[in-house]
């Protein structure tokens, strides 16, 4: 949100009197009346304004609500431009445009979510709407036109947009053109004809001409209704008016600087000293134009500059500001460059004054930039910078300290150490350590014991560890972080949150799972109490990740419910809720339950994109590639994994499932062995190779490549290789605390045994990744391996004592189809509704001893909430008390086999 | 060469417009210079340091509401005079 919101430019803009009626326009303005969009597109001067508000005026607005917004280049920056449209919104229909508002307001929510909210309103609006954007040709941000295409696509029936600027707007016009949705009024409409011309001459301005005079004018003006009113306001009260005419049209000269001219001429030196001198203001009333110009009466002088139509718009009723007519406001600040170009920094500088005083910042330090003082610039930035980041305006302040000199920032450490943050958060790390070092310097000879000092040096440890990650040095991250976590104030939860996520990336890359998980889980905490809920969530994305290699299944089930019952506490969908659901499908897939695992990828895809950390766009493709291939289409899946492949975006995670071996993976399922082969050589992978954490899944896939070549080959020497790889990643994976990987490599060593002919040796092996996977229910990483498992299984069924979760896997890979698989023996079904997230803790506390209450008190909601879930998975499970829920959840997966192990 | 691998090599251009400008907008197109022709067009021209100032240039004609004729580099070569 901006710091103020300016009224004047959601109000719908006073009518001038004089004015002439256009009736010509009425056919094409009762079209854009029905149309989805209407859009107003001419060059500066063609009455664009005056016929949107003469339209309102007349017939357009009837019943409906009718939102105004007057556009400026400020409104560039998406937060800034969001919170205008809702409110403007909010203004026509109170009510209307508030729950956009809030969502804008809560950190980490998607602009999409804010936009589904604001067309969900309007929709319900029964009366219908018209929303009025003047002078979008201000707009160049992609993320604004991106929302607007977004509002066009999904414009609820019955809401009607109109669109006017200099220039066409870059949305899909050429598509609602074509689909009859666009209505268009453009210059050729708006030129005013001969009889226009007449009417607004004689009636409108009062001038007395004859036709053949008005046929000159309209002709020398080619119908521009600017130069038609400069024209009209020279000639005003003038004896030769047919010779000012003939002159004017025999000249060759650029209109508008011929009618200025005329204009100015007539004008006493005070009111031309005082045009010239507001020229650089973009709006005006009677104190900041004293402010300016140095006089006393600027009220009166824009009442009177108002009543003799000398080109000043009233914005508001009250007549207390106004704007110069964009065109006259540009032609006069280009006079006040060529004549007085050395007051012109001195007339920014009392604007930026008067501003500041007034609270507008913002303008403030635009004048102050345009005065060129880049010292005070610097100082009002300074002291925007806090506001602006909690309500997260980055792109004005991104803009405002690229638009500072260099020098200006490093005399600033604040500014210098915000130039840091905004390099590192889009990853241009070449400029990081000039500003990083600029600070350090400064703070060198700082007093530590000052509050703000501190605040600074621990703020510039968590850069230096941001700084050091990106740079791939791990130990520095770490050390840094290590600082940062004593530095940073504890009640600084973004600063908390920051250092101990950047310790645990540093802990993550060296494989320490537990100390990484532990400190996320503490960035988690920190996030959500610092309100940056997206950023929490991305976080537990990690948690989960790293609880999942350990092995732990169900609490990383656990971490995804979480995310999901945080979104669905919003107003609006969290960005990082689509994540959630990709990760919960990761979760079924792993535990045979593979229409679970669709349905939540079709979740994540019907959330948007807008709902997905960036990371999830390549990470959805990963999930649907796998449920691909265990729905027996591994071609798809390779399709899938290319797609992915080139979304692939890299954080700052380790990326211990590279897509490029996902990819070798399945073209072995599809038996193009040799295509694996060459990904080996492009990775210059060795069964040799040293072990290392963030290689382990290059490495087994490296096993699993030998082991196919195995099968063509006569010699026993890629199966020896194997072999031995399988050996040593076994130690290291058990050594790493990595279940899951543990669990793969035993059953790749009880095939690479089978197939040397030791089928006992083979059985144990694989009885032991049976028995541990036995509780967190693994299914994927056995059946992925296809029927080559059965002759094993069977034996291990044989013997005495063989785990229960043998028959069930066995029972898998002998149904035809490999889905239904969590739920095997008699009886079961697959549930027809799933859990909510809600619903998912409530079952993992069924599963204890604790009672309703205390249940109530774990998950901190009401005794009678609790009870609603609960009787709402006994509804879903078709069962009738707690113990057979807790049966029933076991039997779907949803929770481990037993907890006593 | 192309004028993307000449991002620090100011181009000259000459744009030209309908009408007669007054000289004193040379200041307003940052100190390019305007010559008045005889078919009643003015061409603006000067060193324009890339494509982003270029537009500036387009946007400024657009926003006092010159119609525009033609727009050429004239060279594409050298640094910018100095």
């Amino acid at each position: 949100m901006p710091d103020r919101l300016l009224d004047t430019k959601y109000r719908i803009p006073p009518r001038r009197p004089g004015l002439i009626g256009r009736p010509r326009l009425d056919a094409l303005l009762e079209d854009g009346r029905e149309a989805r969009l209407m859009l107003v597109s001419a060059p500066a001067g063609f009455g664009k304004t005056t016929l949107l508000v003469e339209w309102l005026a007349g017939s357009a607005a009837d019943e409906r609500a009718v939102a105004w917004l007057s556009l400026d280049p400020r409104d560039n920056d998406p937060a800034v431009f969001w919170a205008y449209l809702a409110t403007a919104i909010e203004a026509a229909a109170p009510g209307i445009g508030a729950s956009a508002l809030a969502v804008l307001q809560a950190p980490g929510a998607s602009t999409e979510s804010a936009l589904a909210a604001l067309l969900n309103d309007l929709g319900d609006f029964a009366s219908g709407f018209v929303v009025i954007l003047d002078d979008y040709h201000v707009i160049e941000s992609g993320a604004v036109n991106d929302g607007m295409t977004f509002i066009l696509e999904h414009l609820p029936a019955g809401v009607h947009l109109v669109i006017a600027g200099r220039a066409d707007p870059s949305l899909p016009l050429a598509k609602l053109r074509s689909r009859g949705e666009l209505v268009e009024i453009r210059a050729a409409d708006l030129r005013f004809t001969d009889p226009e011309s007449a009417v607004y001459l004689n009636t409108g301005m009062g001038l007395e001409l004859d036709e053949a005079d008005v046929a000159t004018l309209a002709a020398r003006t080619e119908g521009w209704i600017a130069a038609l009113q400069m024209a009209a306001v020279a000639m005003r009260g003038r004896e030769d008016v047919s010779s000012f005419i003939t002159d004017f049209a025999g000249d060759d000269r650029y209109i508008v600087d011929y009618l200025l001219e005329e204009v100015l001429q007539r004008q006493s030196a005070t009111v031309r000293d005082f045009l010239l001198g507001t020229s650089i203001l973009g709006r005006l009333n009677g104190p900041l134009c004293d402010a300016v110009t140095g006089q006393d009466g600027g009220r009166a002088t824009l009442e009177s500059l108002d009543r003799s139509n000398l080109f000043v718009v009233a914005l508001d009723d009250r007549r207390q500001w106004y704007r110069y007519h964009h065109l006259f406001a540009d032609v006069l600040r280009a006079r006040l460059l060529d004549e007085q170009p050395d007051r012109v920094a001195e007339l920014h500088l009392r604007a930026s004054a008067w501003l500041e005083e007034d609270g507008d910042r913002a303008e403030a330090i635009r004048h102050s930039m345009a005065a060129g003082d880049f010292v005070r610039a610097a100082d009002l930035v300074e002291l925007a910078l806090s506001a602006s980041r909690k309500d997260r305006q980055e792109a004005t302040l991104r803009s405002w300290l690229e638009a500072l000199p260099p020098e200006a920032i490093r005399e600033k450490p604040v500014l210098s150490l915000a130039m840091a943050g905004a390099l590192l958060a889009n990853g241009e790390l070449a400029g990081v350590e000039e500003q990083l070092a600029n600070t350090e310097a400064w703070l060198s000879t700082a007093d530590e014991t000052d509050p703000e000092v501190r605040g600074l040096r621990s703020a510039l440890t968590v850069y230096r560890a941001a700084q050091s990650n990106a740079l791939g040095d791990a130990d520095a991250s770490m050390a840094f972080a290590r600082r940062a976590l004593d530095l940073v104030d504890k009640d600084d939860h973004i600063g908390q949150g920051a250092a101990a996520g950047l310790l645990a990336l540093a802990h993550w890359s060296r494989g320490d799972l537990e100390d990484a998980h532990d400190l996320w889980a503490g960035a988690v905490t920190s996030l959500q109490k610092a309100g940056h809920l997206s950023d929490a969530i991305g976080c537990s994305m990690a948690v989960a990740d790293i609880r999942i290699q350990q092995g732990g299944l169900t609490e990383a089930m656990g971490v995804y419910a979480w995310g999901l019952e945080l979104s669905a506490a919003q107003d609006s969908v969290l960005r990082g809720t689509a994540d959630m659901h990709v990760g919960m499908s990761e979760l079924f897939l792993q535990r045979g339950d593979l229409d679970s695992a669709s349905r939540h990828l079709l979740a994540s895809e019907e959330l948007g994109e807008d709902a997905g950390l960036p990371q999830n766009r390549y990470r959805s493709k990963v999930a649907m590639a796998l449920v691909r291939e265990a729905e027996g289409d591994p071609g798809a899946a390779l399709d899938l994994l290319d797609e992915a492949r080139h979304l692939y975006v890299g954080d700052f995670y380790p990326d211990v499932r590279p897509v490029a071996a996902l990819r070798a993976r399945t073209l072995l399922a599809l038996g193009r062995t040799l295509e694996a082969l060459d990904w080996v050589r492009d990775r210059a992978l060795s069964t040799d190779d040293e072990l290392s954490y963030v290689r382990e899944f290059e490495h087994i896939t490296l096993a699993r490549i030998r082991m196919a070549q195995a099968v063509g080959d006569k010699t026993a020497e890629p199966l020896r290789d194997a072999s031995r790889l399988l050996e040593r990643l076994l130690v290291a994976a058990k050594e790493g605390g990595r279940l899951g990987s543990v669990i793969e490599i035993l059953v790749l060593q009880a095939l690479a045994r089978k197939s040397s002919g030791q089928i006992d040796s083979a059985v144990t092996t694989l009885r032991e990744a049976v028995a541990l996977g036995e509780h967190e229910l693994y299914v994927r990483a056995f059946t992925s391996n296809g029927a080559i498992l059965v002759p094993l299984l069977r034996g291990l069924i044989k013997a005495p004592g063989a785990p229960r979760h043998a028959r069930r896997l066995l029972a898998v890979l002998n149904k035809s189809k490999p889905n239904a698989a969590s739920s095997p023996g008699s009886g079961t079904r697959e549930l027809i509704e799933p859990l909510s997230g809600r619903e998912l803790d409530v079952l993992q506390l069924l599963d204890t001893a604790l009672t309703g209450p205390a249940i109530a008190r774990e998950l901190v909601v009401s005794l009678n909430t609790v009870r609603s879930h609960t009787k709402s998975i006994f509804a879903k499970f078709g069962v009738n008390n707690r113990r057979e829920a807790v049966s029933r959840a076991r039997d779907l997966g949803l929770l481990p086999r037993s907890t006593s192990g | 060469m192309s004028a993307e691998s000449s991002d620090h090599v100011s181009l000259r251009y000459e744009i030209r417009v309908v009408g007669h400008l007054d000289p004193r907008w040379s200041a307003w197109f940052e100190g390019l210079s305007l010559s008045l022709e005889n078919d009643g067009t003015t061409l603006i021209s000067g060193p324009i340091p890339d494509q982003a100032a270029l537009h500036g240039v387009l946007r400024r004609l657009r926003d006092i509401g010159l119609t525009l004729v033609s727009i050429t580099q004239i060279d594409a070569m050298g640094p910018a005079d100095t």
